[in-house]
């Protein structure tokens, strides 16, 4: 009696509520099914990490991106439809990726995924992407596999892979220092795939390897590899150690002051995470896709571009990460332009193959994307400290720069088997 | 043989810093029987709390000028001394935030540890943000010093005499003083102790501020080493457990020795064996604890129902 | 309070009220996820982690064994059946035959070694475990593909007699995991009302006492553990066919915390439905609030702090005690006249 009083006003308030809730959620969904494809904005979701090991390199990749898609918004948007972006983080984490992805495809309807550094994530964005025809810009994991093996006919890698870094180190290498080399390698794919590269190369010029000291993921404590390497006296040491364990190396190699001798090959350095540390971490030679003080037009004011719009950041210059972002974007939304529509295979069409001048580049070679291996064949620089310098900024010192046909990741148009246009669904945006 | 005697010596030092690392650790478990999975989180605390404590970021206000005016030493050596009684007070926070988890199974201490050091790294994440930074040494103490023809590093040094010193410090405290013979009581019988008249609360919150305040000092310490970003206190926690569980639950010797065996294990390693550095700890653990239960110095606690 | 120790309604029965209500509400799914703001994906992760976290509790809540490496199972399990696909055959069920007897395996061979201790010194053991598969998946890419991943793990079709039905749309491949999820939660709910759930919960009480009266303690905390293993093996081949990857990062220490968290917050301590109502919420609530802020975890965090400490007994405890709350109503609320 009083019970069932209680559980029937319950039942109807319940009710009521529910019924005021689904009326909230009717309209919103019929806007979906209404919309017009001709004035419903471009969705871009924004794959990237805000939390874990690269989360402060995700930002600076989202500036960029958010920097390009402001230009567009600021001339009209794209095919006179404005850009949305919408970002979701993934944590660092694939299962994540994979998740952020299905969400970003399915509930926010997004045409188009970018962004990505860690290439467990980027595999998993780019199958869950190849699944439903998305396009999907890589824009910072340099694993040579990501445009080898692990290679989709919706992706596009932005970013020079290990391969590249390496052919550019190692010749040049040689000659300056000498043969005898050690490896010291990241017990991981990245690790040994990089490594791999720089061995093959080097017998091809004639060095040899002493030894390849291999360094689990997390060590933390480099002094055994350290006193090795004293040990064994190498003229050059190249390291293919990434993450938070590089960040570690450098900080023990600076405290021994080992930063001269032997001399330390590294594979690519990402902006953000040397940003701000005193100068002596940043020993030996290593690579780099972009620097804000190249000496090209159109850098100086690209650097202004970035401190007016982000005049808050502890980053008061971009890196290679922000650029990156920023240049996928741009060349997605170009794209779309030129296809003069989002359906993906106009879209991916116009991307297969295409030029960028070294003007718009503002790098010193042109590129382009390789219609085989999706991946952009650009300038590679080699870099070291900017030992001397009285401006906090500018860290680097740009030694050399590698045209795209020199550094070529040869084993990669046989690694890659894109799916063909086919076997790809159809998608518009 | 010459070629072992340095990866021996660095060993030893990797296992001083361990030590100091799992003294915090062991002393809050022994004492109040609590896991303490936030104890990498206040690792990390306490090296951003001497990084805003070294001052750099207030260049731009009046105290700043002032205060970077003094010497990068004075400045560090405040450091040392401030962000580890910072981070205690944070560990009495969470303790009063533990206090309702007592009287119920010791999972939910561990849980709410677990749950705290993740808020702990946001909270990191949220005010000195998500990028990398260093601690600035004073001249005295960095760069390298040549011993029998091998370059190490004089920071690696004087880290691991100071931890030495902190040990023998702790140590004393432990054993020769009132408030030490206290805490031991506690750790051995807190009911007794409590009937005997002293406040167990507040001597709960101390000890658990005190060893607060020993993991923010190991941050401090190791972070010039190792790096410093909001994660940092991830790569603490397990070698923490680890040596703890070897060394026994709740002992001071424990602690001790078994930080020293796996920094010996972990040097040797990576250098005879270096893709089974990380791994061979937890290789030593399983076999320590598969032939001897409580580890080498443990003794039976209550953490064991 | 309520606890997992009491019998509750129905024990003996093999379909129960919640089971049916929670039928319903799988079943309709496709139906009010998305209006609601969620996605079929999400839905097929949400019962994945539900078969999981429910074989988890019953060595957890049940067993009360407190083992924060479970990850290791899942991902076994989902390499096993990635594995299969790519070296065998591309079959469905070989590829969940593979994940669950790999898996199983695994947790018999970690169970012989943890089954002796209790409390913290099994805690420890099982992470210890847990990150020696973490870094067995992470350096033999060879075979997992490391970290990387192991890719292109196909969704096999389903072979039902007549018809076959294709697992690559997410709307038939969540009906697949529903069904996997009614058979597991049917068997699960026997099997805690058996004789060997109610040993198992004697031995969690007092194993002191369960020895003294006869039981061999060390078989039924064996068996617990590998049965959990099995069970998780079961929701890794499900995963791996949900992604079409599968990656070591599931078996680290901070994603076999996660499962205890959600166990925990939604009350896998005191009651049978506990998991699926934590596992339900985190999910929700990180969906919801990761699209609104990058602190998410923060609050969440903060929100299972508070949790733990005033509520420890979690979702399922809060509902039991306001269900308790609203049928004694009536009672409680005449006063006695004095």
């Amino acid at each position: 009696m009083l019970k069932s009083r209680l559980t029937r006003r319950r039942l109807l308030g319940t009710s009521a509520a529910a019924a005021g809730v689904t009326a909230f959620h009717g309209p919103w969904v019929h806007n979906r099914v209404y919309a017009a494809a001709t004035d419903k904005p471009i969705r871009i979701g924004i794959t990237s990490d805000a939390s874990g090991q690269y989360a402060n390199s995700g930002a600076s990749d989202r500036r960029g991106m958010h920097m390009a898609i402001d230009e567009f918004n600021a001339k009209g948007g794209v095919l006179g439809r404005k850009i949305e972006a919408i970002h979701i983080d993934t944590e660092t984490t694939p299962a994540t990726g994979s998740r952020v992805a299905e969400r970003m495809i399915s509930r926010e309807q997004c045409g188009f995924l970018i962004g990505a550094v860690h290439s467990g994530v980027a595999n998993a964005i780019s199958q869950v992407a190849q699944k439903y025809g998305v396009i999907y810009l890589n824009t910072n994991s340099s694993s040579p596999t990501e445009s080898g093996k692990d290679c989709h006919r919706v992706k596009f890698v932005w970013d020079g892979n290990g391969t590249n870094f390496s052919k550019a180190a190692v010749k040049n290498s040689i000659d300056s220092f000498g043969k005898n080399w050690m490896l010291l390698t990241n017990d991981y794919v990245w690790g040994h795939n990089t490594s791999a590269a720089t061995r093959k190369l080097l017998t091809e010029y004639g060095g040899e390897i002493s030894e390849e000291i291999l360094i689990p993921q997390g060590t933390r404590d480099f002094s055994s590899a350290l006193l090795k390497i004293q040990q064994a006296k190498p003229v050059v040491v190249a390291a293919a150690v990434g993450g938070d364990d590089q960040k570690a190396l450098r900080t023990q190699v600076a405290q021994l002051g080992m930063g001269e001798s032997p001399a330390w090959i590294s594979n690519q350095q990402d902006w953000p995470d040397v940003y701000g540390l005193p100068l002596d971490n940043l020993f030996g030679v290593f690579g780099t896709t972009w620097y804000y003080k190249l000496d090209l037009p159109g850098v100086a004011e690209f650097v202004q571009r970035y401190q007016a719009a982000y005049p808050d950041t502890q980053m008061r210059v971009p890196g290679n990460v922000f650029y990156n972002g920023y240049m996928a974007t741009r060349e997605l939304l170009g794209a779309i332009e030129r296809a003069g529509t989002t359906s993906n295979v106009a879209v991916i069409k116009q991307l297969e193959g295409h030029k960028m001048p070294a003007t718009e580049r503002m790098q010193h070679h042109d590129a382009w994307i390789d219609p085989a291996t999706h991946q952009v064949q650009q300038t590679i620089y080699l870099a070291t400290a900017n030992a001397g310098t009285q401006d906090k900024d500018d860290m680097f010192k740009i030694l050399t720069q590698s045209a795209p046909e020199d550094v070529l990741d040869a084993g990669a148009a046989e690694a890659c088997k894109l799916e063909s246009h086919a076997d790809t669904p159809t998608f518009d945006a | 043989m010459t070629g072992l005697a340095p990866h021996l010596f660095n060993g030893l030092t990797l296992g001083m810093l361990f030590a100091l690392i799992a003294l915090g650790f062991t002393l809050i478990i022994g004492v109040m029987e609590v896991i303490n999975l936030a104890h990498g989180a206040l690792f990390a605390l306490g090296a951003y709390f001497a990084l805003t404590i070294l001052g750099d970021w207030s260049a731009g206000t009046a105290f700043g000028a002032w205060w970077l005016g003094f010497p990068l030493t004075v400045r560090y050596v405040a450091a040392l001394v401030l962000a580890p009684i910072l981070a205690g007070c944070a560990g009495m926070v969470l303790e009063r935030c533990l206090r309702p988890t007592y009287d119920k199974v010791p999972l939910y201490g561990l849980l709410l540890t677990f749950g705290a050091a993740l808020v702990i790294e946001e909270a990191i994440r949220l005010l000195w943000g998500t990028g990398e930074k260093s601690l600035a040494l004073p001249e005295a103490i960095s760069g390298a010093v040549l011993v029998g023809g091998l370059i190490y590093s004089k920071y690696k040094l004087f880290a691991a005499i100071f931890a030495l010193a902190a040990i023998a410090a702790v140590w004393l405290f432990l054993e020769r003083t009132s408030y030490g013979a206290i805490i031991k009581a506690g750790a051995h019988d807190s009911e007794m102790v409590r009937a005997l008249g002293y406040d167990l609360a507040k001597l709960r919150m101390l000890v658990f501020g005190f060893g607060a305040g020993l993991a923010g000092l190991a941050g401090v310490i190791m972070v010039p080493i190792w790096g410093l970003r909001p994660h940092v206190g991830v790569d603490v926690v397990i070698p923490a457990f680890l040596i703890i569980v070897l060394g026994g639950v709740g002992s001071f010797w424990g602690a001790v020795v078994a930080s020293l065996l796996v920094g010996l294990t972990v040097g040797i390693t990576g250098a005879y064996a270096s893709a089974w550095s990380t791994m061979s700890m937890y290789l030593l653990l399983i076999a320590v604890v598969g032939v001897r239960a409580r580890g080498l110095f443990g003794r039976k606690s209550a953490l064991e129902n | 309070m309520t606890s997992l120790a009491d019998i509750p309604r129905r024990a003996g029965a093999w379909v129960t009220p919640p089971m049916a209500v929670m039928a319903v509400v799988t079943v309709s799914a496709p139906l009010w996820l998305g209006p609601v703001g969620l996605h079929q994906y999400l839905g097929i992760e949400i019962a994945i982690w539900i078969i999981y976290a429910l074989g988890f509790n019953l060595l957890f809540g049940y067993g009360g064994l407190h083992s924060f490496g479970h990850g290791a199972y899942l991902g076994t399990g989902a390499y096993a059946f990635g594995l299969f696909q790519h070296h065998v055959a591309v079959s469905l069920w070989g590829g969940l035959l593979a994940a669950v007897l790999t898996a199983g395996i695994a947790g018999a061979l970690v169970g012989a070694i943890v089954s002796h201790r209790r409390g913290i010194y099994y805690a420890l053991l099982t992470i210890a475990c847990g990150q020696v598969f973490w870094f067995v998946a992470v350096k033999a890419h060879w075979l997992t593909g490391g970290d990387d991943g192991l890719l292109s793990i196909p969704r096999p079709a389903l072979r039902l007699g007549v018809t076959t039905v294709d697992l690559n749309d997410n709307l038939a491949f969540f009906y697949l995991v529903i069904a996997v999820l009614a058979v597991t939660v049917v068997g699960l709910w026997r099997l805690v009302h058996s004789p060997f759930g109610r040993i198992l919960q004697a031995v969690r009480q007092n194993e002191t006492r369960a020895a003294f009266v006869g039981y061999h303690v060390w078989r039924f905390k064996w068996a617990a553990f590998v049965i959990s293993a099995i069970l998780s093996g079961l929701a890794g081949g499900l995963f791996a066919m949900a992604q079409q990857s599968a990656y070591p990062d599931v078996m680290s220490l901070h994603q076999s915390g996660l499962v205890v968290m959600m166990v925990l917050v939604g009350g896998g301590l005191v009651g049978f439905w506990g998991p699926v109502l934590g596992v339900a919420l985190y999910f929700g609530v990180r969906d919801f609030l990761g699209a609104l802020t990058e602190t998410w975890l923060l609050w969440y965090g903060l929100m299972f702090v508070v949790m733990v400490m005033y509520r420890p007994e979690g979702l399922a405890g809060i509902l039991h005690s306001v269900q308790a709350k609203l049928s004694c109503a009536p009672v409680l609320r005449e006063k006695p006249t004095e």
